[in-house]
């Protein structure tokens, strides 16, 4: 989803996952009479090709998978984890055809290369669910997914609210090269349009926490007023935090960040640290739903747009407010 | 004057000048001037020049080690681990960290010098390894002050003394501890390089292993020495960047290992092994840490930045080469 570095080292976490996992669904043949009743005992394998476990948000998509398919006994998950490698992704999406899967989730690392191995998948019959990454055309059952755009132009929003409509603003963008970054920079600069926010520092901070302190401190040695940081994404604005802290100024400095995974950002809201974080949903939960959906012969809509929460001082003990 | 810049000490100097003048002129309307901007440069280069010191010993004894990032990240989550969740008091984490850093350095040098390894595979071996630990025990999340209950849901914990320690600053608030930190290893790594017999061997080494291994310095135990000192340092490195994030991160000090060899090669220290100090590795250090803030400080787009690093990493090395040294 958002990071874009090079993941070409083998995880030994990704290697324990994998072990043993060759999906093989003991199908029943059940006999036309009994063929209602055998549908509700059957257990129903689905596979998961994340493209990597090395960014923390999708560590959670897949616990948020796990938790809610632990619930249906009937649902056997298997994980694969394609270390942010395409070949390898696309190399499990043929594997999960030939182990005959009742229905794949993939979480794609980019939209071309996986387009058509997903689409053979849906011609050989198995449903598949499309999480966070599109792909193009529409040889895929369901996608779902968060709109970054969306949840920027809120963030910006809230912003210019907090601010009264005026302010000087540092933005730490995720990396510009990278669509989720462009889209919360994007989305960001509609929602305080028409303000007299000005943004006085913005640098790629790489989403990395380490990066985002040092362009921080710069940001500080620069400007003696800094009213609000908006970083891409909760680490950074931690990060950004943990700068100002250091200079003495974090009480003069409001701190804004995305994602708002439950130890991370909200974890930060809770503390004190951020004044707000802007959820970007796994939609782990929502895929299982619709997964079962699939498999008792539901239809469901072609694409979910998942909603995102604001997590402030006011709201996040009572576990953050919908956005509209 | 002409003599001097003719030395591997006269031009990674001019190299470090060059960057600090590139400072003065693109100031940053008078944040170059700040003492906080030095303070913090200094700060953001003492991790990679930890490992630096580290990556000197080995690059003299004409070996390298890919593997100080991992190590560093695998040191930041397992010192989060002891320090946050466990409670263990600062000596405890440190001489445990030290202890697995050591111990990463002692299989890294096993295999390079006794096993015959190349040390390119072998580290790299062990770059791969390391980062794999790390997400295993750290189950792939950042182990941070938020710390789950048996049922799911968290409690929040202090940033233990030992991490405070680190991350605090002494003499007026004018310089950061992480940066003494480093000077402490610089002084420790030039003692052994430039005082300690150790240090002539692994010049020895890295010069003609041959001859060395001919004139009775022990070969094999002088490298392996040099590889578990930069697991070492690799692993002080790693609690000073969990320390500064307040957290371990298993991915953090991505690339890092890349960082600190561009830091010894800049400075003037051969890659063919062999020659170089300590004192070089410390010009190679404050020319990349100066450069990166003056990238920063200017707001460079990063594409710029990629590019110009690239630039002035080649220039200094050819610099360093000119007129046969």
């Amino acid at each position: 989803m958002r990071t874009q570095k090079p993941h070409w080292m083998g995880t030994l976490s990704a290697l324990v996952l994998l072990g043993g996992l060759t999906a093989c669904s003991p199908r029943q043949e059940g006999s036309s009479g009994a063929a209602a009743a055998d549908q509700a005992a059957r257990v129903f394998t689905v596979g998961m090709s994340q493209c990597n476990l090395g960014e923390p948000w999708r560590v959670q998509m897949n616990a948020d998978l796990k938790a809610a398919a632990d619930k249906h006994p009937n649902l056997k998950l298997v994980f694969k984890d394609a270390q942010n490698d395409t070949l390898k992704q696309r190399a499990h999406v043929e594997e999960f055809i030939s182990a005959k899967v009742d229905l794949i989730i993939i979480s794609p690392k980019e939209a071309a290369p996986l387009t058509e191995p997903v689409a053979r998948a849906v011609e050989a019959g198995i449903p598949v669910i499309v999480l966070d990454r599109a792909l193009l055309g529409d040889k895929f059952t369901c996608f779902i997914g968060a709109d970054n755009v969306k949840i920027g132009r809120a963030a910006g929003q809230w912003i210019k609210q907090q601010l009264g409509g005026q302010g000087k603003v540092v933005e730490l963008k995720g990396l510009m090269t990278s669509i989720p970054g462009q889209d919360r920079h994007n989305g960001f600069r509609e929602g305080i349009a028409g303000s007299q926010i000005e943004v006085i520092f913005e640098a790629d901070m790489k989403w990395l926490e380490p990066e985002a302190r040092k362009e921080m401190e710069s940001a500080l040695a620069r400007f003696d007023r800094i009213d609000l940081v908006y970083a891409h994404n909760d680490p950074g604005a931690h990060g950004a935090y943990l700068a100002a802290k250091a200079a003495g100024r974090e009480k003069q400095i409001k701190f804004v960040g995305i994602d708002a995974l439950p130890h991370e950002g909200v974890a930060y809201v809770k503390q004190g640290i951020l004044d707000a974080t802007f959820l970007y949903p796994t939609g782990g939960a929502e895929a299982i739903e619709t997964a079962l959906k699939i498999l008792r012969g539901e239809s469901v809509p072609k694409k979910i747009v998942l909603g995102s929460r604001v997590f402030d001082k006011t709201n996040v003990n009572s576990g953050g407010k919908d956005l509209p | 004057m002409r003599r001097f810049l003719a030395t591997p000490a006269g031009r990674a100097l001019l190299a470090l000048m060059l960057v600090l003048i590139v400072g003065v002129v693109f100031n940053a309307d008078g944040a170059f001037f700040k003492v906080g901007t030095h303070r913090d440069a200094l700060r953001q280069a003492s991790v990679y020049g930890i490992l630096a010191c580290g990556l000197t010993l080995v690059v003299i004894a004409g070996g390298i080690d890919l593997a100080v990032g991992s190590v560093l990240a695998l040191v930041a989550v397992c010192g989060a681990k002891m320090a946050i969740h466990w409670g263990w008091p600062g000596p405890a984490v440190v001489a445990a960290c030290l202890l697995i850093g050591g111990l990463c350095g002692g299989v890294c040098g096993g295999l390079a010098a006794r096993l015959r390894v190349q040390p390119f595979i072998a580290t790299l071996a062990m770059m791969v390894f390391a980062r794999g630990l790390a997400k295993y025990v750290s189950g792939g999340m950042k182990v941070s002050t938020a710390v789950q209950n048996a049922d799911g849901t968290y409690r929040y914990v202090d940033v233990p003394g030992l991490f405070r320690f680190i991350d605090t600053r002494i003499l007026g608030d004018n310089v950061s501890m992480v940066s003494v930190i480093f000077a402490l290893c610089m002084a420790v790594a030039w003692l052994a390089l430039a005082q300690h017999r150790w240090g002539r061997y692994l010049y020895a080494i890295g010069g003609n292993e041959e001859a060395a291994r001919l004139s009775g310095v022990p070969v094999i135990a002088a490298q392996a020495c040099a590889y578990v000192a930069s697991g070492l340092f690799a692993a002080v490195a790693g609690l000073c960047q969990a320390a500064q994030e307040q957290q371990g991160d298993p991915e953090t000090g991505m690339g890092y290992e890349l960082i600190g060899i561009a830091m010894v090669v800049i400075g003037g220290t051969s890659l063919i092994g062999g020659r170089g100090g300590m004192g070089l590795t410390l010009l190679g250090v404050l020319t990349i840490g100066y450069l990166e803030k003056i990238l920063s400080i200017n707001a460079v787009p990063e594409a710029g930045r990629l590019m110009l690093t690239g630039a002035i990493i080649i220039a200094a090395v050819l610099t360093q080469r000119r007129k046969g040294t």
